[in-house]
C-alpha cells in the first residue's frame, strides 16, 4: 500500500487516503451483510448438506447440473427475464412522461406529485394482494367495472390463463414502479439549468425538441441510473409473483427468485437454492458489467 | 418565464393521478365498510353504512400495531441515516477522488447486491444469532443499511459527478481539505439527491418484510410489515382489519412523502445556483 | 450544511440507545398465532402459571399462515435456535422437521393409554418409527357444503356421492339460470388445500396414496377416475368454472357467502363467518361429510388439517416444556378450547363430555373427522414438501387440461418414486 503512495503527489496521496478513508463504512458494512451471506452461497452451492448430525459433503458440480437439466428452472430463467423485458421499457417511458409532467407548472401540483409518487411507497406484499383481490375472476372490482361498461362480454380470467397471468402481473408492477423512475429522473431534471431552456424557447424550439435536444441528453445520466437499479430489482422480483399468483398458473409466473425461495424453504434443499441464486446473481452481473462501463465517469 | 400548463398537460395529470390512486382510495374505502359491505355482491363501491368499527377494533384489540409503526419509524430513520452517510462519502469517493480500482469497487458493491435478499436470510440469521444482533434496533439497521447501501451509493455517487467540478476545485486551491468541501459545499449542493435518495431509502426499509421477519423475533421489536403479517388466519384474510392497518401503516410515509416532496420537487433553485 | 454530521449522531445515539436484547433463560417461550388457537392462549397460558409459578412463559405470536411461520422456523431451527422452546406446528410438518432433528421425541414422557385419547389420523402424521413427535392439539378437516334453501327449492335430496351432486347441481343451475351463480366450488389453485381435495376424491373411490406393498399408488385405476371426474366437473359437466383454478380456500367462502354457489369443499373454519348475523347465506345453508363415489358409502373423506404442539430439540428447558406441553393437551384445557373458542379438540375423549353441548357443531365436525384422511408426511419424511409439490403440479396440469388425467397420474407417480428413491 505505501509503495502505491511513494510514487504519487502529495495530493494524490492525501486524495487516496481519504477516499479510502470515505469508503471504509460501506465496505464494512456490506462485507457483513452482503458479501459474508454470498461468499458462503457460493460455497454452498458446491456442497450438500447433511441433516440431524450427517457430514457436510463436497458434492462439485451436481447441484448446477441437476438445474441446468431441469425444465422448471429454464422456465424460471424465461420468466424472470420476459418479465423484465415487458416491464422495464413501459417504467422507463411512463417514469419519464411522468417527471416532465411534474416539473410543469400548473395548479394543484403539490397534491398531484404527492398522488403520482404514492404507488411506489405502498408495501409490495400488500399491493400483490390487493390487486389479486381486485383481479379475481368472479368477484373482482376490475371484472365488474368492465362488464357494467360493457368492454367485456364475459369474466375475464385475469390470474388464471397463463398470458393474462403474466400482463396483469406486469400491470402491477408498472403501476407500482412508473412512479419511482419518475423521481429518479426527476431529481435529474431539477438540475437542468434553467437558462438553457429560456436560450432555446429564444431560438424557436418547439416542445419536442426542447426535449431531444435539451432535456433528453441532459438526463442521461438519471435515466440510466433508474435503468440500473430498477432492472436488478426485476430480475429479482419475489414478493410480486409470491402474493399475486404465488408463481402460478402453472409455474407461468414462476421467477427465479420464487424458484429458488421455494427450494429452500418449502424443500430445504440450501443447496440447490444456493446454486439457483449463483445463477441469478451471474445474470445479474453480466447486464449490470454493461451498465457500469457505460456509466463510468470521463475521466 | 414558466411557460403556463396547457390543456394536454391538465387531461393528463389527471389521469395519471387518478390511476396512481385508485388502490389507495379503495382501500381507504375498504377500510371504511363493515364486513357484510367488503364481502357482498354486487361490490358494494360506496361505503353503506359508513363505520368506523374496524379501526376501533384495531386500536382497542390490537394497540400493539402502534408500537410495531413506532418500531419501524426508529428503523428506517436509522437505516436512512446511516445509509445516507456511509453512501454519501463513499459515493463521493468513487465519483470525485478518483480513487484506484474505483470501477472494480463499484462493481463489487453493485454485484453484492444482486443477490435477491430473501436468499440471505439463513446465512444472515445465522451470524446475527453469534454476534447477538437478533431483536435489535442497531442489528435491524445495519442489515437494512448493508442492503440499501448499493443502491444509495451509486444513486449518489451518479448524483455527484453532474455536478461541476469547478467549485470544488476552487475549494482545493484555497486549501479546503477534502472533508471539509464534502461537508460545506458538496453536501449542500446535492441536496435533491440527498432528498430523493434518503426518500427512497426509507421507504425501502419500511415495506422491508423478509429480514425484518427473522431478525426481529420478539413481538415487541417487530415493524410494521411484519406485524401486519399477523392478521391473516391460516386459510381466512380479513380484509377488513388488513385494509384498516394498512391505511394506518402507511399514513407516516405519505406524511413524508408530503413533506419531502417539497424540497425534491419544489424549489427551481435548489440545487443549482448557479 | 451539517447533514452528515446530523446523521453520525443520529447514528451514534442509536448505537447506544437500543444494545442488542437477549431472551433469558429461565422463560419459556411459547410460539402460537393470534388468529388460530389465540383466544386459547391467554387463559392456558395463566392457569398454566398459576399451577407453576416457578416457570413463566411468553407468548410469542407467529403468523398463522403456515407458510410464513415455516419461513421462521426453517431459518431458526437450521441456525439451531433454542428458542421458540414449544410451538405449533401444522400437520403435515412432523415428519420433516423430526427427521431433520428439529423437533425432540416425546415418547417418553407419554404413557400409551394416554395417547389413546387424541386423535389417531393426526398422531400417525406426527410418529416416526417408533417415536411420536408432537401431540395434537386442535384438528381441522374439509367438509362439504351445500344450499339447503335450493336444493328444497327442487325437491332434492343432499347428494352423497359425486354422481348426485353432479346431477343435483344441473338441475339447480338450469331451473336459476343464473349466471352468476356456480354448481360447485373449492380451493383449486396450486396449493396445499388442491392436493387435499384431491384425496378426499381418490379415498372417496377406494383409492390411497401408498397401496398395501408401501407401492405409489397415485395412478391406480381409481385415483385415475377419481383425477377425471375432477377435470369433468370443469369442462364435462361445467357445474364449475374456470375462476376455481384460482381459489384459495377464502375465496371460495366469499363466493359461497355471496349466496354464488351451491356446493362448496373447504375446510371447516368456514362455517363461523357463513353463519354470522350478516352473512347473506345465513341459515340458508348446511354442511355434510364429503361425499364418496356410488358404490364406496363408507370410504373416509375428510382431508385432515390440524396443528400439533412440539417441543424444540434444542430447547434449554426441556422439563418444564414438556409440562407446558403437557397441560396445553390436559383434558380441562382441550374442553375449554372447545367451548369456549370452538377448537375442535385434537383429544378424542372430551367429545363425550357433557360441556361439548355448548357447541352441537362441533360434535358434527367430530363426526366427519372420525372418517378422515391424512396426507403422507410421515410415511414420506423430509420429503414430503416435494412429493405435495409434485402432486400439485400435476393435479393442476391435468385441470389445466395440459395432460389427461391419466398422463398426469403416471408422471406423478414416476417422479415421486425418483423421490423416494424406490
Amino acid at each position: 500500500m505505501s509503495q502505491i503512495l511513494t510514487t504519487l503527489s502529495p495530493l494524490e496521496r492525501r486524495r487516496q487516503r481519504v477516499g479510502i478513508g470515505f469508503i471504509t463504512p460501506t465496505l464494512l458494512i456490506i462485507a457483513l451483510i452482503l458479501v459474508y451471506p454470498v461468499v458462503q452461497s457460493f460455497v454452498m452451492s458446491f456442497q450438500q448438506q447433511g441433516f440431524a448430525g450427517d457430514e457436510t459433503t463436497w458434492v462439485g458440480t451436481r447441484h448446477y447440473d441437476a438445474m441446468f437439466a431441469s425444465s422448471r428452472f429454464w422456465n424460471a430463467l424465461t420468466v424472470t427475464v420476459v418479465f423484465t423485458l415487458i416491464t422495464i421499457p413501459v417504467e422507463l417511458a411512463i417514469g419519464l412522461g411522468l417527471a416532465i409532467l411534474m416539473n410543469e407548472s400548473f395548479r394543484g401540483k403539490g397534491f398531484a406529485r404527492l398522488a403520482v409518487l404514492f404507488p411506489w411507497a405502498f408495501p409490495t406484499a400488500l399491493n400483490a394482494l390487493m390487486w389479486r383481490w381486485m383481479y379475481n375472476a368472479d368477484y373482482g372490482i376490475f371484472n365488474d367495472v368492465a362488464l357494467k361498461a360493457g368492454v367485456i362480454a364475459e369474466p375475464v380470467n385475469w390470474l388464471g390463463d397463463a398470458t393474462l397471468a403474466m400482463m396483469s402481473m406486469a400491470v402491477v408492477s408498472i403501476w407500482k414502479t412508473s412512479s419511482f423512475m419518475a423521481l429518479i429522473i426527476l431529481a435529474g431534471l431539477q438540475a437542468i439549468p434553467r437558462d438553457l431552456f429560456e436560450a432555446g424557447r429564444m431560438d424557436g424550439m418547439n416542445r419536442w425538441q426542447e426535449f431531444t435536444q435539451i432535456t433528453l441528453p441532459l438526463l442521461r445520466g438519471s435515466i440510466l441510473v433508474a435503468l440500473v437499479i430498477r432492472s436488478m430489482d426485476a430480475l429479482r422480483t419475489f414478493e410480486l409473483p409470491f402474493n399475486l399468483t404465488d408463481g402460478g398458473p402453472v409455474a407461468a409466473t414462476e421467477t427465479l427468485s420464487l424458484y429458488a425461495y421455494k427450494t429452500i424453504f418449502e424443500f430445504v434443499e440450501f443447496n440447490s437454492g444456493a446454486a439457483i441464486v449463483v445463477v441469478q446473481f451471474a445474470v445479474i452481473f453480466a447486464l449490470s458489467l454493461i451498465y457500469v462501463f457505460a456509466l463510468r465517469p470521463k475521466d | 418565464m414558466e411557460r403556463r400548463a396547457g390543456k394536454g398537460t391538465y387531461i393528463t395529470v389527471v389521469i395519471s393521478v387518478v390511476i396512481s390512486f385508485f388502490p389507495i382510495v379503495w382501500l381507504i374505502l375498504t377500510s371504511l365498510k363493515n364486513t357484510a359491505g367488503i364481502y357482498s355482491w354486487p361490490p358494494q363501491y360506496w361505503p353503506d353504512p359508513f363505520t368506523l368499527e374496524n379501526y376501533i377494533y384495531i386500536f382497542t384489540e390490537t394497540p400493539e400495531l402502534l408500537r410495531y409503526v413506532v418500531n419501524s419509524f426508529i428503523v428506517g430513520v436509522g437505516c436512512t441515516a446511516l445509509t445516507l452517510t456511509a453512501g454519501g462519502m463513499a459515493g463521493y469517493a468513487l465519483a470525485r477522488l478518483r480513487l484506484r480500482f474505483s470501477t472494480g469497487l463499484m462493481l463489487m458493491i453493485l454485484s453484492v447486491s444482486m443477490f435477491p435478499p430473501i436468499a440471505l436470510l439463513p446465512s444472515l440469521f445465522q451470524s446475527f444469532v453469534n454476534l447477538g444482533f437478533l431483536n435489535s434496533y442497531l442489528g435491524l439497521i445495519v442489515a437494512h443499511t448493508g442492503l440499501f447501501l448499493p443502491y444509495a451509493v451509486f444513486m449518489l455517487a451518479s448524483y455527484f459527478a453532474t455536478l461541476p467540478v469547478e467549485i470544488e476545485e476552487a475549494a482545493q486551491i484555497d486549501g479546503m481539505g477534502f472533508l471539509q468541501i464534502f461537508t460545506s459545499i458538496v453536501a449542500p449542493l446535492s441536496w435533491p439527491g440527498f432528498v430523493a435518495t434518503g426518500l427512497i431509502i426509507f421507504i425501502f426499509s419500511w415495506n422491508e418484510f423478509p429480514l425484518a421477519l427473522v431478525l426481529m423475533t420478539q413481538d415487541a421489536m417487530r415493524t410494521a410489515p411484519v406485524g401486519i403479517s399477523l392478521y391473516p388466519g391460516e386459510f381466512a384474510f380479513p380484509w377488513e382489519t388488513i385494509s384498516t392497518a394498512t391505511v394506518i401503516a402507511i399514513i407516516p410515509i405519505l406524511v413524508i412523502t408530503a413533506i419531502f416532496q417539497k424540497q425534491i420537487l419544489g424549489g427551481l433553485t435548489a440545487g443549482t445556483g448557479k | 450544511m451539517r447533514f452528515p454530521k446530523i446523521a453520525a449522531a443520529v447514528s451514534a445515539a442509536l448505537l447506544s440507545a437500543f444494545a442488542p436484547q437477549y431472551a433469558t433463560a429461565e422463560d419459556l417461550i411459547l410460539s402460537i398465532g393470534p388468529r388460530g388457537y389465540g383466544g386459547v392462549v391467554p387463559d392456558a397460558v395463566a392457569s398454566f402459571q398459576e399451577a407453576n409459578p416457578d416457570i413463566s412463559v411468553e407468548w410469542l405470536k407467529i403468523s398463522d399462515v403456515p407458510s410464513e411461520s415455516r419461513k421462521l422456523y426453517v431459518t431458526s431451527f437450521t441456525a439451531k435456535a433454542p428458542t421458540p422452546d414449544v410451538m405449533t406446528v401444522d400437520v403435515i410438518w412432523p415428519g420433516e422437521f423430526a427427521k431433520r432433528g428439529w423437533i425432540a421425541p416425546l415418547s417418553e414422557h407419554f404413557e400409551a393409554d394416554e395417547l389413546q385419547n387424541f386423535n389417531s389420523a393426526l398422531l400417525e402424521a406426527a410418529t416416526l418409527g417408533d417415536e411420536f413427535y408432537g401431540v395434537p392439539l386442535f384438528v381441522g378437516g374439509t367438509l362439504f357444503f351445500y344450499r339447503k334453501d335450493l336444493l328444497d327449492k327442487y325437491d332434492l335430496p343432499v347428494p352423497a356421492t359425486w354422481e348426485d351432486v353432479i346431477a343435483s347441481a344441473k338441475v339447480v343451475l338450469e331451473g336459476e339460470n343464473d349466471p352468476d351463480l356456480v354448481g360447485f366450488t373449492s380451493m383449486w389453485a396450486k396449493i396445499e388445500g388442491l392436493f387435499m381435495n384431491w384425496l378426499s376424491f381418490v379415498y372417496g373411490n377406494g383409492g390411497t396414496f401408498f397401496d398395501e406393498n408401501g407401492d405409489v399408488a397415485v395412478n391406480s385405476p381409481e385415483a385415475i377416475h377419481a383425477m377425471q371426474t375432477m377435470v369433468d366437473i370443469l369442462y364435462e359437466h361445467k357445474i364449475a368454472n374456470e375462476g376455481i383454478l384460482n381459489m384459495r380456500p377464502d375465496d371460495a367462502r366469499t363466493l359461497f357467502q355471496q349466496g354464488r354457489a351451491v356446493f362448496m369443499m373447504v375446510q371447516d373454519f368456514v362455517h363461523a363467518p357463513l353463519s354470522a348475523d350478516d352473512s347473506p347465506v345465513d341459515g340458508k345453508f348446511d354442511f355434510r361429510r364429503i361425499p364418496t363415489f356410488a358404490g364406496h358409502e363408507d370410504a373416509p373423506t375428510t382431508a385432515m388439517g390440524g396443528f400439533l404442539i412440539a417441543m424444540n430439540a434444542n430447547s434449554e428447558n426441556k422439563e418444564a416444556a414438556v409440562k407446558l406441553i403437557k397441560h396445553l393437551t390436559s383434558y380441562d384445557r382441550q374442553l375449554w378450547a372447545a367451548t369456549e373458542a370452538s377448537k375442535s379438540p385434537g383429544r378424542v375423549d372430551v367429545v363425550s363430555d357433557e360441556g361439548m353441548q355448548k357447541v352441537p357443531v362441533l360434535a358434527r365436525f367430530g363426526e366427519a373427522f372420525a372418517k378422515g384422511v391424512v396426507r403422507p408426511s410421515a410415511l414420506t419424511g423430509n420429503a414430503y414438501p416435494k412429493v405435495s409439490d409434485v402432486m400439485q403440479i400435476e393435479i393442476t396440469n391435468a385441470l389445466h387440461q395440459r395432460k389427461t388425467a391419466e398422463e398426469a397420474m403416471n408422471d406423478a407417480a414416476e417422479q415421486i418414486n425418483l423421490i423416494l428413491g424406490k
